[in-house]
Order: structure tokens, then C-alpha cells, then sequence
């Protein structure tokens, strides 16, 4: 028998695709935290990543059967939640939310005041992302905020080094008047 | 920014090799960056995720019994069979093949054998104005999704050719990497079990 928590997720897209329904809670334990840490980075609001990520597993569960490498489902779970970040930060509608402060979950240090300037830091950030182009900005926090290498990031999008690269280039030639607000 | 400073933020060279002159940007870019990033012990799912994602997958209708059916018909399967059986099995088939066109008088020459592994080249069409990227994906590929298609002149109608192998295949179309979407133009549909439908593809040798 085998436990649900050594049940690899290769095995667990086979258990769901045979009508094991349940199982998929492992995936979004296993997946949740990471894939909102890239929504709250990509989008800003907390609740808006919070219903990012819920759509993305949901529309990982229907497509469950084109996943094609169930042993790197959570690379493909990425890409949805990756494109619906993107969908979203295109999309009018994110004008109606106001950016809330990302600084709001964290801030665990033991110094208070050394967490509210971190904050401020990653809020204002935050608001500089705003204003980078959807990929620019995906490619930048992949980077540098998530601290993947660009060979991982460009396996996981499924583009090339040089144009991730240069998408970073780009993003950060436009935080640098932030950069000299924040010395 | 130079290039050895857009090379230490690439991680491509260490801070030593920066000139003076651009050590002071540099510290500035990890100042902020390490503001920014939090360490993998703090990162959390949204409160309540795990409920939300299952109440959603709960209301989703179940696959159907024919959706399982036709999914168990198609699906390739290994099968053990001994040598002796296999054997059995041939001289079998060849006797209820061959014995009655040897008894006939006028018996026809027999059928030459299928073309085992002959491609059929597919033209795939879809009109999607506004669209980044349209791929086409399926049973012929395990769904992968890989099978671009193209739009040269930029008038949203998005066509490609696939080799695919004769047989009842599904398929769909996949937009922007993310979104998959029912071919409107199918002449035949079949349930994924996932409360949509693929477009369901004949694909037949061409007969000389």
C-alpha cells in the first residue's frame, strides 16, 4: 500500500484519471504554495492570485488528461497559472481591482522595523511591475524574484534563453529609476 | 546598465569582476531584489485553497459510462501471450481465411495487406483572429499540444498540416499555450468526460 504523501505525482495523475477524484487535493497541496507565490508576484492583489490559483487547478483538473509528463505536472500546472496571470494583467478588468500591499503575508522577521521597510521596498516594486509588459515582468520575477536559472525558466515556459534574457534586460532597464529612488 | 553588470545579475560572473564603477548599482539591485524575494519556508497557499479546488472539482458532472468505454476501446494496452497460443491463434486465422477461397472455384485474389504504419497528411483550419498562437493536440500526439499552426498573412485564420495515422482519433485546438478549445467546424464530437467535447477526426487511407 502505498501512503498518500510517497505517492509520486505521476502516480497521482493515474489515481485521478481513474476516477480517484480525491486524490488530486495532494497536487494542490503540493502545488499551492509555489504557484501563489507567483500569482501574488505577477498580480499584485492577494485575492486576485488566491482565484488565479483556484482556476488554474480547476482547469489543470479537466485537462488532467493532456498532460503529457504526469511525473512534471506541477511544471505544467505552472504554465496554466503562468498564462492566466498573463491573461489577467492584459485583461481590463484587473483596472478594477486596486494593488494591495503583497507585503501583507509576509513580514515574519524579528525585527518590525526592518519588515516594514522590506515592505515598503517590495511594494513599491510591486507598483514598478505594474507598468513592465506582461512577459517582461513574468520573466523578471521568475528571475529574480523566484531565483530560477533561465535554463529552468525557459524549460518551464517553453521559450529560449536569449529571449528570456533579453525580456529581463528590458524589465530591469525600466526599474532602474526605482532602483536610484530607493538608494 | 553594462555588460558586466547585466552579467552579475545574470549570474554569469562573480561581483569581483565588476568595475568600481559599477559595484555601487549592483549592491543596490541585491538590496532590493533580497526585499523582494522571501525564502521557500514562507511561501503558502492561499487559506482555504484545498476546500475551494475540491468543492469546484466536485461539482464538475462525472465522466459518462460510453466516455469510459470508448476511452477503454482506444486505449493501447500491452498483451502477454505465450508463443504456443500466438501460434494457435495465427494457423487459426489463417484457415478461417485461407480454406474458404481454397474450396471456391472462383475465388477472388485476397486483399493485400493494410499499409501498417502509412501516414495520412491532415489540414487543420481554425479561425482565431487575436490569437498569439494556435497549435493543434490530440490522441495522435498523447495531446501534447505541439503541432503548430501557422498564419502567415496575419488574417486570423490559422491552417497546418499533420501526418497522422489512419484511424478515429480526438483532437483539439489549443490557443495561447492555455486554453484549449472544441473545433467548431467537427464533423463528429465526443465527450471527454471532463464536461467538454472533443472534435472526433476519421482519418482513412487514401484509396488508390
Amino acid at each position: 500500500m502505498v501512503l498518500a504523501a510517497e505517492r509520486t505525482d505521476a502516480q497521482v495523475v493515474r489515481d485521478v484519471l481513474a476516477e480517484d477524484r480525491d486524490a488530486y487535493r495532494l497536487l494542490v497541496r503540493r502545488y499551492g504554495g509555489v504557484l501563489h507565490h507567483h500569482a501574488l508576484h505577477m498580480v499584485g492583489s492577494s485575492d486576485v492570485a488566491a482565484d488565479l490559483v483556484q482556476q488554474a487547478f480547476v482547469t489543470g483538473y479537466r485537462r488532467l488528461r493532456s498532460c503529457r509528463h504526469p511525473d512534471r505536472v506541477g511544471a505544467w500546472l505552472f504554465r496554466i497559472l503562468a498564462n492566466l496571470c498573463k491573461d489577467y494583467t492584459r485583461s481590463p478588468r484587473r483596472r478594477d481591482v486596486p494593488l494591495q500591499s503583497v507585503a501583507e503575508i509576509r513580514g515574519r522577521g524579528s525585527d518590525p522595523g526592518e519588515d516594514a521597510a522590506r515592505a515598503e521596498v517590495r511594494d513599491r516594486v510591486h507598483a514598478a511591475l505594474e507598468h513592465l509588459t506582461p512577459e517582461q515582468r513574468e520573466a523578471f520575477v521568475l528571475k529574480h524574484i523566484e531565483g530560477l536559472s533561465y535554463e529552468e525558466i525557459a524549460a518551464m515556459m517553453d521559450t529560449s534563453v536569449a529571449a528570456l534574457k533579453m525580456r529581463v534586460h528590458r524589465a530591469r532597464e525600466s526599474l532602474r529609476g526605482l532602483l536610484e529612488e530607493l538608494a | 546598465m553594462n555588460d558586466d553588470l547585466r552579467r552579475y545579475l545574470d549570474g554569469e560572473a562573480p561581483f569581483e569582476s565588476l568595475p568600481e564603477s559599477a559595484r555601487a548599482e549592483a549592491e543596490a539591485w541585491e538590496r532590493v531584489l533580497a526585499a523582494c524575494s522571501m525564502g521557500q519556508s514562507e511561501i503558502e497557499a492561499p487559506t482555504g485553497l484545498e476546500g475551494r479546488v475540491m468543492a469546484e472539482i466536485a461539482t464538475l458532472p462525472e465522466r459518462s459510462v460510453p466516455a469510459r468505454l470508448v476511452e477503454w476501446l482506444l486505449r493501447p494496452r500491452a498483451v502477454h501471450v505465450s508463443p504456443l497460443t500466438a501460434g494457435l491463434a495465427a494457423a487459426t486465422i489463417a484457415a478461417l481465411i485461407l480454406v474458404p477461397a481454397m474450396v471456391r472455384e472462383d475465388a477472388m485474389p485476397l486483399p493485400t495487406q493494410p499499409d501498417v504504419g502509412a501516414v495520412v497528411y491532415v489540414e487543420f483550419r481554425l479561425e482565431a483572429p487575436g490569437a498569439r498562437s494556435v497549435a493543434v493536440g490530440g490522441d495522435f500526439d498523447e495531446w501534447d499540444g505541439s503541432h503548430s499552426l501557422v498564419d502567415p498573412d496575419e488574417d486570423g485564420v490559422w491552417t497546418g498540416r499533420i501526418a497522422i495515422e489512419p484511424g478515429l482519433h480526438r483532437y483539439m485546438f489549443l490557443i495561447d499555450g492555455s486554453n484549449w478549445v472544441t473545433d467548431p467546424t467537427a464533423e463528429r464530437y465526443a465527450d471527454d468526460g471532463f464536461g467538454n467535447r472533443n472534435a472526433v477526426l476519421a482519418v482513412t487511407t487514401p484509396t488508390a
